[in-house]
């Protein structure tokens, strides 16, 4: 086909493009990944029965700010990477503010409960299965993020698909608070941040393979 | 005559509201723009440099939508065309024959290792010649300081000291030049 042709075929289907489409698909299929989630838990683990209760204490707060920032971040470097130019990337070093204060909360807790408790604070009642359900409730996430990519221009596929599933594993985490009744710090720096690490490290595998255009 | 930033600026947001014609010009400008960007990196793979304009014209127009009015326009289009570019690369290497592997690395990294080896050894020139011998056994051609001391008849402090002094030396004169 010569480029002439080519170029006439391509000018029959201009739809106009409204401004911030690259943050209304992320958003969508973010959105997306993010309602089948929260299906996924209902369906499967079920709400936790307290959850008015414990939305008081600050322990379900401390785990929603955690997985929320590191998701608002992971989002907003979605957003850049779903452009094709070079992106500055050095802000990511933020991703850990969050983690240094959780990791400070959780020495903090530890030192007022007798040494003995630490082992059970640190395994909670569902450390066997913590990580392995948040990684399982980011695939809808990640699905949902894939697709918004397969219409934008990422460039640097490994990371795209490393932050892609970042977000995923820490939108999920979000969520998962909704079922789950761990409250100890620690808990969560360890076996949250292991589920959402998962998430990344997978995004980072496939995202050669599936994002390429 | 080629088209400005500004033009294909305006052309390019012009098909962002909708204007098919804006749209079409800009396709039509971006072809010798594209042209000569592929010619300039694929020398010896001609043929191929109309059917990478063709893709990125093809990804310009189905991904404009992440293009940012706000942002240069040649900034965005080039990194679509060094994409496509990376991605031809690729693709080329997973179907090429097997013994055509050499040539290629050759032919792609010959540039680059002939410029590179002009600069060491402009480089090493500088030094005296104890220490550029002893860079180029241990830190080009890869002996270990035990052979390269074998190889020279001296003891392998020595050895060690006049590479450390000589890499030293070099990295205070490329700093110098900078």
């Amino acid at each position: 086909m010569d480029t002439e042709a080519l170029i006439r075929e391509l000018a029959q289907d201009v739809q106009p493009v409204s401004p911030n489409a690259v943050g209304k698909r992320v958003a969508a299929g973010l959105l997306a990944g993010a309602v089948a989630t929260v299906v996924l838990i209902g369906w499967w683990l079920g709400f936790r029965p307290d959850f008015d209760l414990a939305m008081r204490g600050y322990s379900f707060w401390i785990k929603w700010i955690y997985s929320g920032t590191l998701a608002a971040c992971a989002v907003a470097a979605t957003l850049q990477l779903a452009r094709p130019e070079p992106a500055p990337l050095r802000w990511l070093w933020l991703l850990g503010v969050p983690v240094v204060a959780l990791a400070a909360i959780g020495i903090y807790e530890m030192a007022h409960v007798p040494s003995s408790d630490w082992l059970a604070m640190w395994l909670g009642r569902s450390w066997k299965q913590c990580p392995w359900i948040v990684l399982r409730l980011s695939v809808p996430i990640f699905i949902g993020l894939l697709w918004s990519y397969r219409r934008l221009a990422p460039t640097r596929l490994r990371l795209a698909g490393a932050v892609a599933g970042l977000a995923a594993g820490a939108c999920a985490a979000t969520l998962y608070c909704l079922h789950c009744p761990e409250a100890s710090a620690i808990f969560v720096l360890t076996w949250y941040t292991l589920g959402i690490g998962l998430a990344a490290a997978i995004g980072a595998l496939l995202g050669p393979h599936l994002l390429r255009w | 005559m080629r088209a400005s930033e500004e033009q294909l600026r305006n052309w390019m947001v012009g098909g962002l509201n909708g204007s098919a014609a804006d749209h079409a010009t800009l396709l039509g400008a971006l072809v010798p723009l594209l042209q000569a960007f592929y010619r300039r990196r694929l020398r010896d793979a001609a043929e191929d440099v109309e059917d990478l304009v063709q893709e990125t014209l093809i990804a310009v127009h189905s991904r404009r939508a992440t293009y940012d009015p706000d942002r240069p326009f040649g900034v965005w289009l080039f990194a679509i065309a060094r994409y496509k570019m990376i991605d031809h690369f690729r693709r080329q290497r997973q179907s090429c024959p097997i013994e055509d592997v050499e040539d290629i690395l050759v032919a792609e990294g010959f540039e680059d290792s002939c410029s590179a080896r002009m600069d060491v050894d402009r480089l090493l020139g500088m030094l005296p010649a104890k220490q550029a011998v002893a860079i180029r056994r241990t830190q080009i051609a890869g002996l270990s300081i035990s052979e390269a001391a074998t190889a020279e008849g001296i003891g392998e402090s020595d050895v060690k000291v006049s590479v450390h002094r000589g890499l030293k030396a070099l990295a205070a004169r490329v700093r110098g030049e900078r």
